[in-house]
């Protein structure tokens, strides 16, 4: 009998509430947007889908459909309304719809939406009954009565729910009130016109009702518009980015690949573009499309790499601090380059560096892991270097030293605080 | 580091050798049992692979005896196996953080066999700061990057199974940024646990410029062991410092 093992339904006898009650409570099910299905068959499938989206039985939808169309037209006004303005979904039309009801405020609602349309009908059919009232203006408030129902169920449940719990302490509810308040105040004007108010009065108060109406059925649409614009600017959005990627890849990655293959004998070579495609594709992924020269810290980073890059050998780099990349920073990261070639070339890796920049004024240690060498037994070369990473560093107030260590060799540059810097 | 103090438990006979000095600490009989977390079953064959080989010569200082690709296998082999040492990558699928500090907290009380806690060694290719830092303040020992060498990995798995911290130079580095130590901020006194004393100081400074333990000690007239506990103690003001800005400094910053 219960096809969806749902929450218990009023309609069902005792026995089996009582026993579906017994596993642990289900969660709400949430009620399906008010959309027609396309398998419906010769009709629109409007009624059908009411009774899906509020969960009750399609005969008593059709039923009350023509009622409300035999009493004055409504009925009919309401169902082309719908029709056109539902959308048509992919769904398999049910017998027999579950009925659910998530919320016992909810059926209480339509409880007395039904009453007032019933109340109206037969105010209606019966014009003896006390007010005398004309079709023609009934009509138009029982139309904006329904659309605006309606068009307050075409949001789903979590809009709704997001809609009416928008803003601080039921801020949501407030406008429902007020809403409805205005509502009811049209409709009175409409019903009690050229009697007992002044004409301006009733006019103003008739063309109130009317806007307040028009904006009743139009938030809603107005909010789905919003959404379904911004859902396909997210998927735009979504598929620029994915394209930006699929073009990154292709570019480095899959380039970077198709070289190391060629190159698996060289496994110098292999490392080398590895390590180079590793640290591109990092910068890519983490850092953004920065790549400046303004800092120290990156224009050291950047000498490193570079270091990398010409002699395939890893060097460990690791920066505090930092500070404008100004003339004495230049000097610094020159002078770290000729040491890091230094120790790339003649040292054995790993090669470290260190460069703490702060307050007191920038240190850099650039280490191998070299046997160690006789100093009077190293080429011109390499000493003509060490002078002038030693020269360059004392031009700008520094001072450069170089260490031998038992496993290695430690360059040593300093720097002093930038010109105006507290220190 | 002194050979001489050597005290060969058991029956090892005197070899005049002296061959397996490359581990220099202790010379434990029983091998390290390890096991190892990451979601990429090429890395952990690889470490597995390059382990085994780097151990081929001498006594084999770990033993594999688990592995896992996520956050609930994981904890679930890790309680099953109790290791003594635990190589857990940073970023793993399940768990509500990132997965690693998922791991290390869903192993909190562990102990192994022989009565001690079980010990996590983070081991990451290129994270963020935060996610390392997360790792470490949930109680990991120590964070080492993919990239090292099989032989620092066996003496880093040793030295955290005996207790002690191990750090990267990137992690030396990460500490004295986020601790103010770069810019000049020392403790007044060693309890302090939002700043670094000036010892500490100097020994993060040397572990960032490359040092190992054995050279810092040397560097600066200590003992090794004097360097472990200093690490140690920087390792715990980094899990309990309420220091704002090691959090805020992290975010948006990477390790490698």
């Amino acid at each position: 009998m219960r096809q969806d093992g749902g929450v218990p339904t009023p309609y069902e006898p005792a026995t089996v509430r009582a026993a579906a009650a017994a596993p642990e409570p289900v969660p709400a099910p949430s009620r399906p947007p008010l959309v027609r299905s396309r398998a419906a068959g010769w009709t629109p499938g409007v009624c059908e889908a009411v009774a899906r989206h509020l969960g009750v039985s399609r005969r008593l939808v059709r039923l009350a459909f023509v009622v409300l169309a035999v009493s004055g037209g409504a009925g009919v006004a309401a169902y082309v309304f719908l029709w056109a303005l539902t959308g048509e979904e992919d769904i398999a039309p049910q017998d027999e719809p579950g009925r659910r009801w998530s919320e016992r405020r909810r059926w209480l609602l339509y409880l007395a939406v039904g009453v007032v349309i019933v109340l109206v009908g037969l105010a209606l059919l019966v014009p003896g009954v006390g007010v005398d009232i004309r079709g023609s203006f009934l009509v138009p408030v029982v139309a904006i009565g329904v659309g605006a129902v309606v068009a307050w169920s075409t949001l789903d449940d979590a809009q709704r729910t997001r809609w009416l719990s928008s803003g601080p302490g039921g801020v949501g509810w407030l406008r429902v009130g007020i809403g409805s308040i205005l509502a009811l105040v049209g409709i009175l004007a409409l019903m009690t016109r050229g009697r007992s108010v002044t004409v301006v009065w009733d006019a103003m108060l008739a063309a109130l009702s009317v806007l307040v109406g028009a904006l009743i059925l139009a938030a809603p649409w107005a909010v789905r518009l919003w959404s379904d614009f911004r859902r396909e600017q997210v998927a735009a959005a979504r598929a620029t980015e994915r394209a930006d990627i699929a073009a990154h890849l292709h570019d480095s990655v899959l380039q970077t690949l198709a070289l190391i293959q060629r190159q698996s004998a060289d496994p110098q070579a292999v490392t080398r573009l590895a390590r180079a495609q590793e640290r591109e594709l990092r910068t890519w992924l983490y850092d953004g499309p920065t790549g400046s020269q303004e800092s120290l810290a990156a224009a050291v980073t950047e000498v490193a790499h570079e270091v990398e890059d010409v002699h395939g050998v890893p060097v460990d780099l690791v920066v505090t601090g930092d500070r404008p990349f100004e003339q004495h920073g230049v000097a610094l990261s020159r002078a770290l380059r000729e040491a890091l070639l230094n120790a790339v070339r003649h040292g054995a890796p790993p090669v470290t560096a260190y460069v703490e920049i702060g307050p007191s004024g920038v240190e850099a240690f650039v280490r191998d892991r070299g046997t160690g060498f006789d100093l009077d037994a190293v080429p011109e070369d390499r000493l003509g270097v060490r002078q002038s990473v030693l020269g360059r560093m004392e031009r700008h107030g520094g001072s450069a030293r170089v260490r031998r260590r038992e496993d290695g060799t430690e360059v040593e540059l300093r720097l002093p605080p930038i010109e105006g810097e507290p220190t | 580091m002194s050979p001489s103090s050597s005290t060969p438990s058991g029956a090892t006979p005197a070899g005049p050798s002296g061959g397996s000095s490359g581990g220099g600490s202790g010379g434990a009989p029983t091998p390290v049992r390890v096991v190892l977390v990451d979601d990429h079953r090429m890395f952990r064959t690889g470490v597995r692979a390059e382990l085994t080989e780097a151990m081929s010569g001498g006594f084999p200082v770990c033993e594999f005896v688990g592995e896992a690709p996520d956050v609930d296998t994981a904890v679930a082999v890790i309680r099953r196996e109790t290791p003594d040492v635990v190589l857990l990558d940073v970023h793993l699928p399940g768990g509500s953080g990132n997965g690693g500090a998922d791991v290390v907290r869903g192993c909190a009380g562990v102990e192994t066999a022989a009565g001690t806690p079980v010990r996590f060694l983070a081991l990451s290719v290129s994270d963020a700061a935060e996610d390392v830092i997360a790792v470490i303040r949930a109680g990991a020992r120590g964070y080492v990057t993919k990239t090292i060498t099989a032989r620092d990995l066996v003496s880093a798995i040793r030295r955290v199974a005996d207790g002690d911290a191990v750090f990267s130079p990137r992690l030396a580095g990460f500490v004295l940024d986020a601790f103010g130590a770069a810019a000049g901020e020392i403790a007044e006194v060693d309890e302090e646990l939002d700043r670094l004393s000036a010892r500490e100081r100097e020994v993060m400074r040397l572990i960032a410029r490359g040092y190992q333990y054995k050279e810092v000690a040397k560097e600066l007239f200590i003992s090794v062991k004097t360097v472990e506990t200093h690490v140690s103690s920087v390792l715990r003001k980094l899990q309990l410092s309420s220091r704002h800005e090691l959090t805020a400094w992290a975010m948006g910053r990477r390790l490698v």
